[in-house]
């Protein structure tokens, strides 16, 4: 039984597992770590007709160019997005997106085939999953797929759904920062805060992570979304077109160029002159660049990071001297500027005993092993995110009244209650954001509903009680009871990607449109249903295990059933009541019994899922009877 | 004190959300005390390292992570218990939530709590936001001033509590303060 860790990243993807207690990130056939995250739909046919499917990682990246318009890279930006952000990155990224039959649902046109983002990362996790499984020769029992930690609720729920539709047991959505701390934390084994400063290719994310007494702690999160290593190739293709004398570069030319820059980072990593050669179309420019020279060049763009730094010091109420480590993640935090820079900034040495581009896979993995519950940790340590940026909902003059603050500890819940405007009017339409600005139409836009069948009051007088949970994965679901009628209604927020606005208020509509129904009539039909899912599951009982029955409980327990079949039939509520109460008082030691058997058998491997079931349905009766 | 109920699971006595015998999570209450779910004794002085650290022992029982492996309704209640933990270390160690939830057990002013301060007070309001546009250095001073006499106030009012006096006079003050943060927070624009 093993867990494995996936770093689901947008340009390579790892896979990870505790062997022993050593985390490793697992390899291919061809002894390599890093696969990447890309997807080609060559249009194979099976011999039944049906699709053959696509190629994934090396494979698919091979032939990439001849194969433009079926390969599929950098997937990991359209996930969670709305059309039109996923417009933006299409255009960016050369993407065709197909046109959606009026759904606002993003799909990427692939050749003749059209896909989702969500399916092309969970073929990317599959493959992943699969090397897993022959490694460990069993299939792992759960996985831990990591994100980074500015994802929004949108962006996580999409990941998620590539892991159910991959066909896994996604444990845990674990933040990339928080990964990698744990990686280092563990190995250096030491109480402490952290610092994660991770520079991705198109991305800037900083964390601040406190481990105390065996709880890691996510103090504050910060970031760009929009800063990178490509923009370091950006600068020195900019030098080498000028050089060229080329303005408004674009297609074949401007990819050679950037090419060549991004050749010159990895040159001037290590050395201290690139050569830089490079054909653009009918010019051609040869040169030098010095580390100096390439330093300058990229030094704005490097200090840009310091002021997310600086923010998430702030929200963690921290100076940059109490750092007791600063971790590196990502490829681009190779470029010894950076490192310069980070270093001087926090006044230490960032630590660099571990590959920046697998960290965040091994300590994914170290959080699925102490998910099995087995794990030497598994009873120490206890890793906390927060919410990465603040929910609310908007509220009078389009102002965003905020209920979860950025940076709160998740899980996390909220409540706010709502009222209406207009003498009986009968819906309240709710508008769910996320992000740090004042006004709605600034933020990211979660969901938009209505809540309807509020019975007809003056204006004022209903009690709409919204909730909102964050789950430990930073996902939200919001609830709304109305106080008086007791009716309730919970959605897990679903985005454009998924389930469509409609459907949303359809899946309201359907649980608050009984709002006007009797309150007592309502009871009455609850202590009914509840009476006879007491009766199913004591009836289950006496044919399945009757040989667990002691002295006269086989008598009491029938003349018990029988009366509250009868008053049943009844209107008297109360009655039902307590009969039911009475009937599941004297089927309690049976029960024992036969909770206490099922264990053995479970403990045997034999009939686990039936135990978690009758598990699952004591414990709703004591919830219900708690309430 | 955590009330000993009976586990849903095995029917052992349970004190606490975890049953010690089986290791099942217990339903959480729908209105926890705040104070006690992370094992304090109300107060209004506090020592927000102990509340940590009562936070962080509290939440290593009851996080998700402890029932990955255990069924989603087991899963549900440690979420929602961890949901408590987390709005009472949130509320008890901010002053001002702390001092409402001690006062009305609410950490926000209900609506009969929202009474207008005396005319006297808001005089000394209206002044200092007068003395702010010209003097905002000596506008936020004397706030400050005006504020910690009002803290000490609030202080005294919880102190004089545990000899078996009442909260009633905390929501005044608490008004007062929120006037008070008003006009030095908006000497900073």
């Amino acid at each position: 039984m093993a867990n494995i860790g996936i770093d689901l990243g947008t340009t390579n993807s790892l896979v990870a597992v505790v062997m022993g207690q050593t985390p490793r990130v697992l390899l291919d056939d061809e002894g390599r770590s890093l696969t990447p995250s890309v997807v080609r739909y060559s249009g194979a046919k099976n011999p039944d007709g049906s699709d053959a499917p696509p190629m994934i990682g090396w494979e698919a990246l091979e032939n990439a160019v001849e194969h433009a318009s079926t390969t599929l890279t950098s997937v990991k930006r359209f996930m969670g997005r709305s059309l039109d952000e996923a417009r933006k990155v299409a255009e960016e990224l050369h993407y065709t997106l197909a046109d959606g039959e009026g759904q606002d649902v993003v799909r990427i046109q692939a050749g003749d085939k059209v896909v989702t983002p969500v399916e092309v990362s969970a073929w990317i996790l599959r493959l992943l999953y699969m090397r897993a499984n022959e490694c460990l020769m069993a299939e792992p029992t759960g996985v831990v797929i990591t994100v980074p930690a500015y994802f929004d609720d949108a962006q996580r729920q999409a990941t998620r759904d590539a892991g159910k539709l991959a066909g896994m047991n996604v444990l845990r959505l674990l933040n990339e920062p928080t990964a990698a701390a744990l990686a280092y934390g563990l190995q250096e084994n030491s109480q402490g805060t952290y610092v994660v400063f991770d520079l991705g290719g198109g991305t800037f994310d900083i964390s601040v992570l406190e481990l105390s007494e065996g709880v890691f702690q996510v103090l504050s999160t910060a970031g760009d979304t929009r800063l990178g290593g490509d923009d370091f190739d950006r600068e020195v293709a900019k030098l080498i077109l000028a050089k060229a004398g080329i303005e408004n570069a674009t297609g074949k030319v401007l990819r050679a160029a950037m090419e060549a820059g991004e050749q010159a980072k990895r040159d001037l990593t290590t050395g201290e002159i690139a050569e830089i050669s490079v054909e653009l179309g009918s010019a051609s420019v040869q040169m030098q660049l010095t580390r100096g020279e390439f330093n300058e060049l990229i030094r704005p763009i490097a200090e840009r990071t310091l002021m997310s730094c600086k923010q998430a010091l702030a929200d963690a109420e921290m100076e940059p001297g109490d750092m007791d480590g600063v971790v590196l993640v990502g490829g681009s935090t190779r470029v010894p500027l950076v490192r310069e820079i980070v270093e001087q900034f926090f006044g230490r040495e960032p630590l660099s005993n571990l590959d920046p581009d697998k960290v965040v896979a091994l300590g994914a993995a170290l959080q699925a092993d102490i998910l099995t519950g087995s794990s030497e940790l598994s009873d120490d340590l206890l890793l906390m995110d927060v919410v990465p940026l603040s929910l609310g909902v908007e509220t009078m003059g389009g102002v965003v009244e905020r209920l979860i603050w950025r940076s709160s500890p998740i899980p996390v819940t909220a409540s706010e209650t709502f009222t209406t405007q207009v003498d009986g009017q009968n819906a309240v339409d709710l508008h769910v954001l996320q992000g740090e600005r004042e006004l709605a139409k600034d933020n990211r836009s979660l969901a938009r509903f209505k809540l309807k069948g509020i019975p007809d009051m003056p204006a004022g007088l209903p009690r709409v009680k919204v909730t909102f949970t964050v789950d430990a994965d930073g996902i939200l679901s919001v609830s709304a009871t109305e106080q008086y009628t007791k009716t309730h209604a919970e959605i897990e927020v679903q985005h454009s990607y998924g389930l469509g606005d409609d459907e949303i208020e359809a899946m309201l509509e359907a649980a608050i449109d009984h709002a006007e129904s009797d309150v007592d009539q309502r009871l009455l039909i609850e202590a009914r249903v509840e009476a006879q899912q007491v009766l199913a599951v004591v009836d289950k009982s006496l044919s399945r295990d009757a040989d667990l029955l002691a002295g006269n409980e086989a008598q009491v327990i029938s003349q018990v059933s029988v009366a509250l079949r009868q008053v049943c039939e009844g209107d008297d509520r109360k009655r039902i009541q307590e009969l039911t109460t009475k009937l599941d008082e004297v089927t309690a030691p049976f029960a024992q019994r036969r909770i206490e058997r099922d264990l053995k058998l479970a403990l045997e491997g034999q009939d686990a899922l039936e135990v978690l079931d009758v598990l699952d349905r004591s414990v709703k009766a004591a919830e219900d009877a708690a309430n | 004190m955590l009330a000993v109920t009976q586990c849903w699971q095995c029917r052992e006595p349970v004190q606490g959300p975890v049953c010690a015998g089986c290791g099942a999570i217990q339903p959480p209450p729908a209105h926890p005390e705040l104070f006690t779910i992370l094992g304090l004794s109300p107060s209004y002085t506090i020592d927000r390292k102990a509340v940590d650290k009562a936070w962080r022992g509290a939440s290593r029982k009851v996080h998700p992570d402890r029932f990955a492996g255990a069924s989603a309704v087991q899963r549900r209640m440690a979420l929602q218990w961890t949901a408590h933990l987390n709005r009472a270390r949130k509320v008890i160690r901010d002053d001002t939530q702390r001092a409402w939830y001690l006062a009305t057990g609410s950490e926000r002013p209900g609506e009969r709590d929202k009474n207008q301060p005396d005319p006297a007070f808001l005089e000394q309001v209206f002044e200092l936001n007068m003395l702010r546009a010209e003097d905002p250095a000596a506008a936020i001073e004397r706030a400050r001033g005006l504020q910690s006499t009002e803290q000490e106030r609030l202080s005294a009012l919880f102190q004089s509590q545990a000899q078996g006096g009442t909260l009633d006079g905390a929501p005044a003050i608490l008004g007062r303060l929120n006037y008070l943060r008003t006009v030095i927070d908006g000497g900073h624009e």
